[in-house]
């Protein structure tokens, strides 16, 4: 538990005032009047499911979004942001989920990169001196990185420092931070909050936003609950409970997700990975890992992501080819970075970007839900299209899944989250496959949507089929999993039985604990 | 020695090269803000009809003539560039369709061949043009003398761009900042720097360099106006700066590669040697050349440190949701 | 290495009063009035630049519609122009569905016409036209065509090199070979014997039998109708048909949205690469033949004759304009066909040369701006009553 330290008895400066703002989107309105307060010398964190504004906000105070209403007052002074430009000169910075940092330039560029002042604002730029200052605040804060390393060599933890440096650099008194745990283990992520709460103490602001509550009891001082785009309640952490935190998120009483005992036998063995070494951006993502999922039972592979996850659910789909090692299904060996073998061979694959490779954005629900089917007799006869029966198969998978749609004619990209998230999962089950790979199949998704999806691996294992999950969420992977592996640096460190799982040591197979020597 | 067939070849490598220098360094500064601007042959051409018409109309002496007619030059190439810089900055255009535009509307069949009609400037020669610098005493010394001491001030004025534009990304803030728009703008953008002010700024002045290199010809290679007279020269400037991996220095020594090679066909009819597929091969080779480096730095994934710009190409978009 | 350019995401910089956002639906109508608009935008503009060079627009305008299509014999004469802008335009566009950004129709005609004129002259006799010899031109037109389109095929399939700067490439190594083959070198297709064969580099004349025929259509005191131009028509049927209704088609589309998607659904990227610019350099290659078999009756490899048309860029302009629908593009192939007819032939005082590039030009300028009105909408926001005040 990190220790926490008051403001020293006077009222506490508010920092940053946000009054009634709104911010609307084609068709969604992610901000509704919502007011947000945090005092200067606090620790002050943003809850909310996700989809329920907290990104939007942080990005209109950081000047990337602009409100259709509302105002912002920075230490008592009202303020426009016309760019990002205008949010960092006021003292914001941001250290962003998915990383802003230049992949060819090094540590140090990145850092001085757009600074006005300082040595940024020098026309000549003197690399030494620049990299001499990033080493000097990198070892004020623990936040050790090489100055002179490039981006594209490092860690996605150490990248995380290099975000922060940048803001450390400009002497920001207002620090947002993401959801900055998702890329590090339960230790790291004491570490980064050790340092938030040194920040804090010497006055600056730390906005921390997060879904996930006990982070939030652990660090914050108090937290602002957004619900559904609008702020719901903001409470001191010291009084507040996980369960009345999750109270406010979600509107209503809910138990964390519970776990379901069946009564299902593991059948036989559907998928064996056979000591594969899948090869990544930055050198082997998998090292000699074998796994087997039988029928009916739901494997669940625990991680912080990044550590080979990716690759390994592309191995077996047949998107990546292993360097050494095979897959086999049923006994049969599929050939290796073959998609079309795979599937043929029965896997099915709900990929963690939607968007980006599940689905075509620009083309129809009807085109996307026959993305793998339109060779079968259901879509086409011969080399020719039978666009009516593709129609009526969408129609009726749509009613089927009860997908909330205009119809089979719209483009994909107009869905939301859980109805892009059923899709996917209603094309890959109308295909009676053996073998369903799962990669953060709930991410992004508000609760209703999650418990269908839920639901839906839960009926896949009941059907006979094979179910191997992928998500970082642990509370998800006790609730549903059979069996449980945990891959560390692309090796499969641990392997625990679901229903007496301990999750201390989980948590420590995750960072590494169990790593065999 | 002065009169061998390479002496000649790369003295002459260096004429024709000049504008391809200049062509390539604008280009290179366009496309490290991350847009591609196909539209060089285009902007060239206006470049080398309103610096003749300038020459022609300003009743001044050479000196005076020829600045003012380099500076319309630049002007009028980064003119041209406006409208490319306008349709796929702001209004998110495909900036292959509008480069190609910009070709058209400006090119051999287009505004420039109209300005050089209606302006009467074709059959007669330039009333000033650029002459070599140096006095004939040192232009006649062995081998660096044509080569190095026989070229006319716009050479050397490359020459000097060359370093200045390399300086410019590499050791100033403003390079640094450009560099970083290129390959990615999100991050740019993120940290403050104004990803559209960068890419409209560096595509204006690829267009003034572009006009420039169109001057090059209608004052010093060939001092009159012909329609069409850069002969493709824009797209080899293309080509170039991919060639040279996007660095000044080898534009340079790409440049004057691309010069010799042209400049070989004509030194060897002139000569009388009969090569066979030789005029074939000197002609086709720049752009072989430039397509097996092309391979050469997406295959062997080199792309990290020798590739373009990660985001050339790609319009971009503040609030992408 | 170079990112596709992209389909833009909603916003503007918020600085002005007004907000660009994406449209979630395309109301068909737009996608016709706004082409349409930016037609009469683009006239209207390049009326202005008539008046300030001190031309007379109207009489100017006028000139143009009557040299396109009203005068006896126009017709005639913009379907010469047309004929081979309908194939590089047809060209471009299966490419571009695709995302693949074949700008190497300039050089794949060039081969097309090569190969078409050696079937011309190996198979081709005395007599009439030869069913034979015409069906040996068009398949040599196409694999000339295709073959050459698959170099930078090849290499984007198995390298991942971009398509747009290699098959750029090309047309210059294309131009110069086609150059070559006539006037450097004793090749096939040069003429050996006759007089002005040793004075000046010709190329041989075609044998009557690979002339193509015209159909004749009895309006306006007779129309020709070239065999190239019913081709093409052919032509963008049959690839309206491949792209919306088979499987090969429906595969090309998801490519064309997201090559990631196909990748996972199991579909062969590089082959389809390879087949799409196969049929890509083959339309265009096929437009070499006709150009051959229809016009030139030889091979025409004057620097200063077919290598100066560019049908190949034009050809891609002229798939923008159609938004890559292949009957659309043939409908404006004629237009501009018509656009570039007029300009030949009223080179002179009022109507002077290059206004047909600047018109062209204009043109595009305005459909491209006018792309956006489709794609996104224009909103004026309200401004937030807020004073700025200097930041703390």
């Amino acid at each position: 538990m990190v220790e926490r330290r008051g403001a020293g008895g006077a009222p506490p400066t508010s920092a940053v005032a946000m009054r009634g703002i709104t911010k609307r989107f084609p068709g969604v309105l992610a901000n509704d009047h919502v007011d947000f307060e945090a005092a200067a010398g606090e620790v002050h964190a943003l809850l909310g499911e996700n989809g329920a504004g907290k990104s939007t906000l942080s990005n209109i105070l950081t000047g990337l979004y602009r409100p259709d209403e509302g105002e912002i007052c920075v230490y008592g002074d009202r303020v426009e942001f016309h760019s990002p430009r205008d949010a960092l000169d006021a003292g914001i910075g941001m250290v962003h989920q998915h990383f802003r940092l230049v992949e060819p330039f090094t540590v140090a560029e990145n850092v001085v990169l757009g600074d006005n002042s300082g040595e940024g604002r020098r026309f000549r730029l003197r690399r030494r001196a620049i990299e001499r200052q990033v080493a000097d605040i990198s070892a004020r804060y623990g936040l050790h990185v090489d100055p002179r390393a490039r981006i594209w060599q490092l860690s996605v933890g150490e990248q995380q420092r290099v975000e922060i440096l940048k803001a450390l650099y400009r002497e920001a008194r207002i620090l947002i931070l993401d959801e900055p745990t998702a890329v590090l283990t339960p230790q790291e992520a004491d570490v980064l909050f050790r340092t938030l709460r040194e920040m804090a103490a010497e006055g600056r602001t730390v906005i921390f936003i997060s879904h996930k509550l006990h982070e939030v009891k652990a660090v914050a001082d108090s937290v602002t609950v957004l619900r559904g785009g609008r702020s719901v309640a903001t409470v001191s952490t010291a009084e507040a409970t996980p369960r009345s935190l999750a109270a406010l998120m979600v509107g209503r009483e809910v138990s964390t997700t519970e776990r379901v005992e069946h009564e299902r036998a593991a059948g036989e063995t559907v998928l064996e990975v056979d000591a594969i070494t899948v090869q990544g951006e930055r050198g082997p993502a998998v090292r000699d890992a074998s796994l087997t999922v039988c029928a009916g039972e739901i494997v669940a592979i625990a991680g912080v992501a990044g550590n080979g996850q990716r690759e390994l659910a592309e191995a077996i789909a047949g998107i990546r080819c292993p360097a050494e090692g095979c897959v086999r299904m049923r006994g049969r060996a599929v050939r290796a970075g073959d998609p079309r073998a795979a599937i043929t061979a029965g896997v099915a694959y709900v990929p963690e970007d939607r968007l980006g490779t599940g689905l075509a954005p620009s083309l129809s629900i009807a085109a996307n839900l026959a993305l793998k089917a339109y060779r079968e007799p259901v879509a086409s006869r011969g080399p020719l299209l039978r666009l009516r029966r593709m129609r009526e198969h969408a129609v009726e998978l749509i009613e089927r899944y009860r997908i909330a749609a205009p119809g089979p004619a719209a483009q994909a990209r107009q869905l939301s989250g859980g109805n892009l998230q059923k899709v996917v999962l209603a094309r890959e089950f109308s295909g009676k496959p053996q073998l369903l790979v799962a990669a953060a199949p709930t991410r992004g998704l508000d609760v209703g949507a999650i418990e269908t999806v839920h639901a839906y691996l839960r009926d896949a294992a009941a059907e006979g089929m094979g179910v191997l999950l992928i998500s970082e969420d642990l509370d998800e992977i006790l609730a549903l999993a059979d069996r449980i592996a945990v891959m560390y640096e692309g090796r499969i460190v641990g392997e625990f039985a679901g229903a007496t799982a301990d999750v201390e040591e989980i948590g420590l197979a995750m960072a590494g604990g169990q790593h065999p020597r | 020695m002065n009169n061998s067939l390479a002496v000649v070849v790369l003295a002459s490598g260096v004429v024709y090269g000049t504008p391809l220098l200049f062509g390539a360094l604008g280009e290179l500064l366009a496309e490290r803000s991350g847009v591609l601007n196909l539209g060089v042959e285009g902007m060239m051409l206006v470049g080398a009809v309103m610096g003749f018409w300038t020459v022609q109309r300003l009743h001044a002496g050479t000196g005076l003539s020829l600045a003012a007619a380099v500076g319309v030059a630049a002007v009028a190439g980064a003119a041209m560039a406006a409208i490319h810089a306008f349709l796929v900055v702001t209004l998110r255009a495909s900036q292959i369709v509008s480069g190609l535009a910009l070709t058209i509307f400006a090119g051999a069949a287009g505004l420039s061949s109209y300005l050089g009609n209606d302006l009467n400037l074709a059959d007669n020669p330039a009333a000033h043009q650029f002459n070599p610098v140096f006095p004939a005493s040192m232009q006649n010394w062995p081998i660096v003398g044509p080569i190095v001491f026989g070229q006319n001030v716009l050479v050397y004025a490359s020459w000097l761009c060359v370093v200045l534009v390399a300086l410019y990304l590499t050791r100033t803030r403003l390079g640094l900042n450009v560099r970083a728009v290129g390959e990615s703008p999100a991050a740019a953008d993120a940290m403050g720097i104004n990803v559209a002010r960068y890419r409209y700024a560096h595509t204006l002045v690829g267009g003034a360099f572009a006009g420039v290199a169109g001057a090059t010809f209608t004052l010093a290679i060939t001092p009159q106006w012909v329609s069409g007279i850069t002969g493709g020269a824009g797209w080899i400037a293309i080509a170039l700066v991919i060639f040279a991996f996007w660095r000044p220095e080898l534009c340079l020594v790409g440049a004057y590669f691309f010069g010799a090679l042209q400049a070989l066909a004509p030194e060897l009819q002139a000569r009388n040697i009969q090569l066979g597929p030789t005029i074939l091969w000197s002609n086709a080779l720049p752009y072989v050349m430039t397509i097996v480096v092309l391979v050469f730095v997406s295959a062997s994934g080199a792309r990290r440190r020798l590739g373009a710009p990660a985001a050339l190409g790609v319009p971009y978009v503040r609030e992408e949701r | 290495m170079l990112a596709t350019p992209t389909v833009g995401g909603p916003a503007f910089h918020p600085r002005g009063r007004f907000q660009i956002e994406r449209r979630l639906r395309q109301p068909r109508w737009l996608t016709v009035a706004v082409p349409a608009g930016s037609l009469v935008f683009a006239f209207f503009a390049s009326g202005i630049v008539l008046l300030a060079t001190g031309h007379d627009p109207l009489s100017g305008y006028r000139q143009l519609v009557d040299a396109a299509f009203v005068n006896t014999g126009a017709i005639g004469q913009t379907l010469v122009s047309a004929t081979p802008l309908a194939f590089t335009g047809l060209a471009a566009a299966a490419a571009f569905r695709m995302r693949l950004f074949n700008i190497g129709g300039e050089g794949q005609l060039y081969m097309g016409a090569i190969t078409a004129a050696a079937a011309g002259l190996y198979f081709g006799g005395s007599g009439g036209p030869s069913a034979f010899a015409i069906t040996a031109m068009v398949v040599g037109g196409c694999a000339g065509g295709a073959a050459w389109a698959l170099i930078p095929g090849l290499l984007r399939a198995f390298f991942k090199t971009n398509e747009i700067i290699t098959s750029l490439m090309l047309n210059y190594v294309a131009g110069y070979v086609l150059t070559y083959l006539v006037f450097n070198t004793e090749s096939y297709w040069r003429q050996t014997t006759g007089f002005n064969a040793s004075v000046f580099p010709t190329s041989k004349q075609l044998p009557p039998s690979a002339d193509w025929p015209a159909a004749v259509i009895h309006v306006q005191g007779g129309i020709a109708l070239p065999l190239g131009a019913g081709l093409a028509l052919l032509a963008a049927a049959v690839l309206w048909v491949l792209y919306r209704r088979t499987r090969f088609g429906f595969e090309v589309q998801v490519l064309g949205d997201s090559p990631r998607a196909a990748q996972y659904a199991g579909m062969r990227t590089r082959r389809k690469i390879l087949a799409v610019m196969g049929i890509s350099g083959a339309l265009a290659g096929l437009g070499g033949a006709s150009q051959v078999g229809d016009f030139s009756h030889s091979l025409d490899a004057d620097p200063n004759g077919l290598q100066k048309q560019y049908y190949g860029y034009a050809g891609i302009v002229v798939a923008a304009l159609g938004r890559y629908n292949p009957f659309a593009v043939v409908l404006v192939a004629f237009l501009i066909g018509g656009l570039q007819n007029a300009g030949n032939t009223l080179q002179g005082a009022d109507f002077p040369s290059g206004l047909v590039g600047v018109i062209q030009g204009l043109i595009l300028f305005s459909a491209l701006g006018g792309e956006l009105l489709v794609r996104y909408r224009v909103r004026f926001a309200r401004r937030p009553e807020v004073v700025a005040v200097e930041p703390a």
